[in-house]
């Protein structure tokens, strides 16, 4: 900042608002610059050094200036952080992945990919994908309501017959997220082996004719079967859906089933009308937060699935860490976040909260 | 799996271990390349007296119960200072992960990696490996002479062999009821289900084109290979094969969940001592034979220090202890010699010490140029689903 800019000139800033706007906007845009690499070497550093300058300007003007001019700045610098953060490792990998994703590789094994609008990555994203898309988007939504199913009745014990167990039951429902990922999804392979003791169970009570039958067992195996895949997705992902909607549920007042008692609901009816309604926040976010992980998810369809039943996350691994196609890979990504961008939107217009407040 | 304290001095791999060094090597794989991004540079000289050395998971002898592993001898008879890590699981995924640093020109930490002749051959093309400091190394005399100028590296100046080895039919005979005789086997519908096959391409697809009779060290175009794509392909829309693996099937062979799977001899041979009930099939259609290599990547610092590794490696007795812990097939010659001193069963292990009858059944995959690689990998990718 050049010396020039003293007290007098800073207050003669009449919407200091103004100066916070500027400096969150142009650092976000600056940073976003500097991590996808349009501004490099000394340039780079210029532009970071605007960046840094920036947040002492801010805190300069908020300084000089009087409490009111403090009062309207502070929204914009407690948002900076924040926005600084989203701006380096948010919008930069994101405009450099839609840059990729236009992308033509000039060999089979260079480096870099020649920006050249190549619509045709998307194409193949389309085409060759399609399946793997189909199957993503069904297993990670199975998934889902099959979690709504079990995690809603759970936390509904919990948040209302929990008692003092309650954090107990909650610690319980934690305490696998204490081992990693991975090594979960990988015991279920034991677990579901063939000779494995589900499996012989099932056998033994002989109910595995009936499992065949709706499809949960082929030939005899669980393993290596969608409904293994989406099992592992519904295992790994319930916690997810069980403390948000445990966290709706708790807030719900007794008084209020009471008192639609009171007034001749059945219990049924006051479950209906008054719990359920109130604890749909909690559905939505736990809905969020299982589907659009569990839709990009390769960890459950590489362990437990056969190639069969691949979803999009495999092929996007594939692509990117095996066939070197970065190109193909990052349209892939692109279209995924599309896809579950419209869905979520598409959900939030049907089930959103807003009008539940 | 009680039969563990019988094993034979020197082949103590727990499958548990394995899989956890897998594991670990695998989380540990995602950020070494970044790492290793930062650290470019090299001296040209001959390098001090340190050497890293990036291998496939349980490849060597490690220094327990009593015995000292190969790295210890070495750095024992060397006083080089060794780093020694399992960074390999696939060939595609390992080259992904130094692909974006050698293309760029610069360097990557490991002095010595381990790559199979497909990829040696390709990053030799590609010009990403120096020379092997082949004057230093005394015993390369000691090279098997069918490995000596090999099709991936036609001058024998870029690469020396670390083990090598076959793909054939693995399978565990308390599923099958039965001995298998031929890869047409795999596709029987009694074994629905129950059949897995290599990610390795040229492993998987070369058995099922021998088996049609196709000499797969003369394939050059992808219509030549076509027919065991097709038959792959239709095996995998029947479900017939249950899942495509890398190294890690040892487990699914072993309790079962796998009849059958085109596998290879040395996992095999390790297998047995823990589980008697899983066996190898050289098919009498032929075998793909394949070679693990050792080459330089580009700008490698300590030449010297992997010029004194190599000739170590090379010397039959401590190739023998090698031999005896991983069970491979050794590119060293007089190898049997030795290991017979340490243990005269091995000695007679036909998967280990072939006889020439086998051998010459076996036929390693032709070189391929880059764009009928392409669509060999793309083709493949298809049938695996991903």
């Amino acid at each position: 900042m050049s010396k020039s800019a003293t007290p007098t000139a800073v207050r003669r800033w009449k919407r200091p608002e103004f100066v916070g706007l500027g400096a969150l906007v142009g650092a976000g845009a600056l940073l976003t610059a500097i991590g996808a690499r349009w501004v490099t070497g000394p340039v780079a550093l210029l532009a970071l050094a605007l960046v840094f300058a920036s947040v002492v300007w801010l805190i300069f003007t908020a300084v000089i200036g009087g409490p009111d001019a403090r009062r309207r700045i502070a929204p914009y610098g407690l948002l900076k952080p924040g926005a600084l953060w989203l701006a380096l490792f948010y919008l930069a990998p994101l405009v450099t992945l839609l840059r990729l994703s236009l992308s033509t590789l000039p060999s089979r094994f260079a480096v870099d990919a020649d920006f050249d609008w190549n619509f045709g990555n998307y194409r193949r994203a389309f085409a060759d994908f399609d399946a793997q898309f189909g199957r993503a988007f069904l297993y990670a939504g199975v998934a889902t309501v099959l979690t709504i199913l079990i995690g809603y009745p759970l936390a509904y014990v919990i948040a209302f017959r929990g008692g003092r167990y309650r954090t107990l039951m909650l610690g319980l429902v934690v305490v696998p997220f204490f081992t990693s990922y991975l090594i979960r999804t990988i015991a279920w392979r034991s677990l579901l082996a063939d000779t494995g003791w589900v499996v012989q169970m099932l056998d033994f009570v002989k109910l595995s004719g009936l499992f065949e039958g709706v499809g949960i067992m082929d030939n005899g195996r669980i393993l290596q079967t969608p409904a293994a895949v989406i099992g592992g997705l519904t295992y790994n992902f319930l916690p997810f859906m069980i403390l948000p909607i445990y966290v709706s549920l708790e807030k719900v007042d007794p008084g209020l089933v009471d008192a639609a008692q009171d007034l001749y609901s059945t219990s049924a009816g006051a479950f209906r009308k008054i719990v359920v309604p109130l604890s749909l926040p909690g559905v939505f976010a736990g809905t969020l937060l299982t589907f659009i992980p569990a839709a990009g998810d390769f960890v459950n369809a590489f362990y437990l699935g056969s190639p069969s039943t691949t979803m999009i996350g495999n092929s996007i691994q594939d692509q990117f860490l095996v066939q070197n196609n970065v190109p193909l890979a990052s349209a892939m990504s692109f279209v995924l976040m599309a896809i579950i961008t419209i869905l979520v939107l598409i959900y939030s217009r049907f089930f959103g909260t807003e009008d539940l407040a | 799996m009680n039969q563990r304290s019988i094993r034979p001095k020197g082949t103590n791999l727990s499958r548990r271990q394995f899989l956890m060094r897998s594991g670990a090597l695998g989380a540990a794989g995602l950020t070494l390349p970044q790492l290793l991004a930062a650290c470019g540079g090299s001296d040209g000289g001959g390098g001090g007296n340190t050497l890293f050395f990036e291998n496939w998971p349980a490849y060597i002898d490690p220094t327990e119960d009593g015995a000292t592993g190969t790295i210890d001898r070495f750095i024992e008879a060397s006083g080089v200072d060794m780093t020694y890590t399992e960074a390999f699981n696939d060939n595609n995924e390992y080259f992904a992960k130094i692909q974006p640093i050698l293309g760029r020109g610069d360097a990557i930490d490991p002095d010595l990696i381990a790559p199979t002749s497909w990829l040696a051959g390709r990053l030799i093309g590609l010009g990403w490996v120096d020379k092997l400091p082949l004057d230093q190394i005394e015993n390369k005399k000691n090279l098997r002479d069918d490995l000596a100028k090999p099709a991936w590296d036609p001058t024998g100046e870029f690469s020396l062999p670390w083990q090598t080895g076959f793909a054939g039919i693995a399978y565990n005979i308390d599923v099958t009821g039965r001995e298998l005789t031929s890869v047409d086997e795999l596709f029987l519908p009694e074994f629905a289900g129950k059949v897995g096959a290599l990610t390795e391409m040229r492993d998987t697809i070369g058995v099922i084109l021998l088996s049609q009779g196709v000499d797969i060290s003369k394939i050059s175009s992808f219509d030549e290979a076509a027919p065991a794509f097709e038959k792959l392909e239709k095996a995998k829309n029947d479900g017939q094969i249950r899942r495509f693996h890398g190294n890690d099937y040892f487990d699914d062979l072993a309790n079962g969940n796998f009849a059958a799977t085109i596998g290879w001899s040395g996992d095999v041979a390790q297998i047995q001592l823990d589980n008697p009930a899983v066996r190898f099939l050289f098919p009498e259609s032929g075998a793909t034979s394949w070679a693990d290599t050792m080459v330089m990547p580009k700008g490698a610092k300590n030449r010297d220090s992997a010029a004194k590794w190599m000739n170590f490696v090379y010397d039959p007795v401590q190739a023998a202890q090698l031999t005896a812990w991983v069970q491979y097939v050794s590119p060293v010659k007089g190898v049997r010699e030795e290991v017979a001193k340490i243990d005269a069963e091995l000695a007679e292990n036909p998967l280990i010490f072939p006889d020439d009858a086998t051998l010459a059944n076996t036929r390693s995959f032709a070189t391929l140029s880059d764009e009928v690689e392409a669509e060999f990998d793309a083709a493949f990718s298809k049938i695996t689903g991903a």
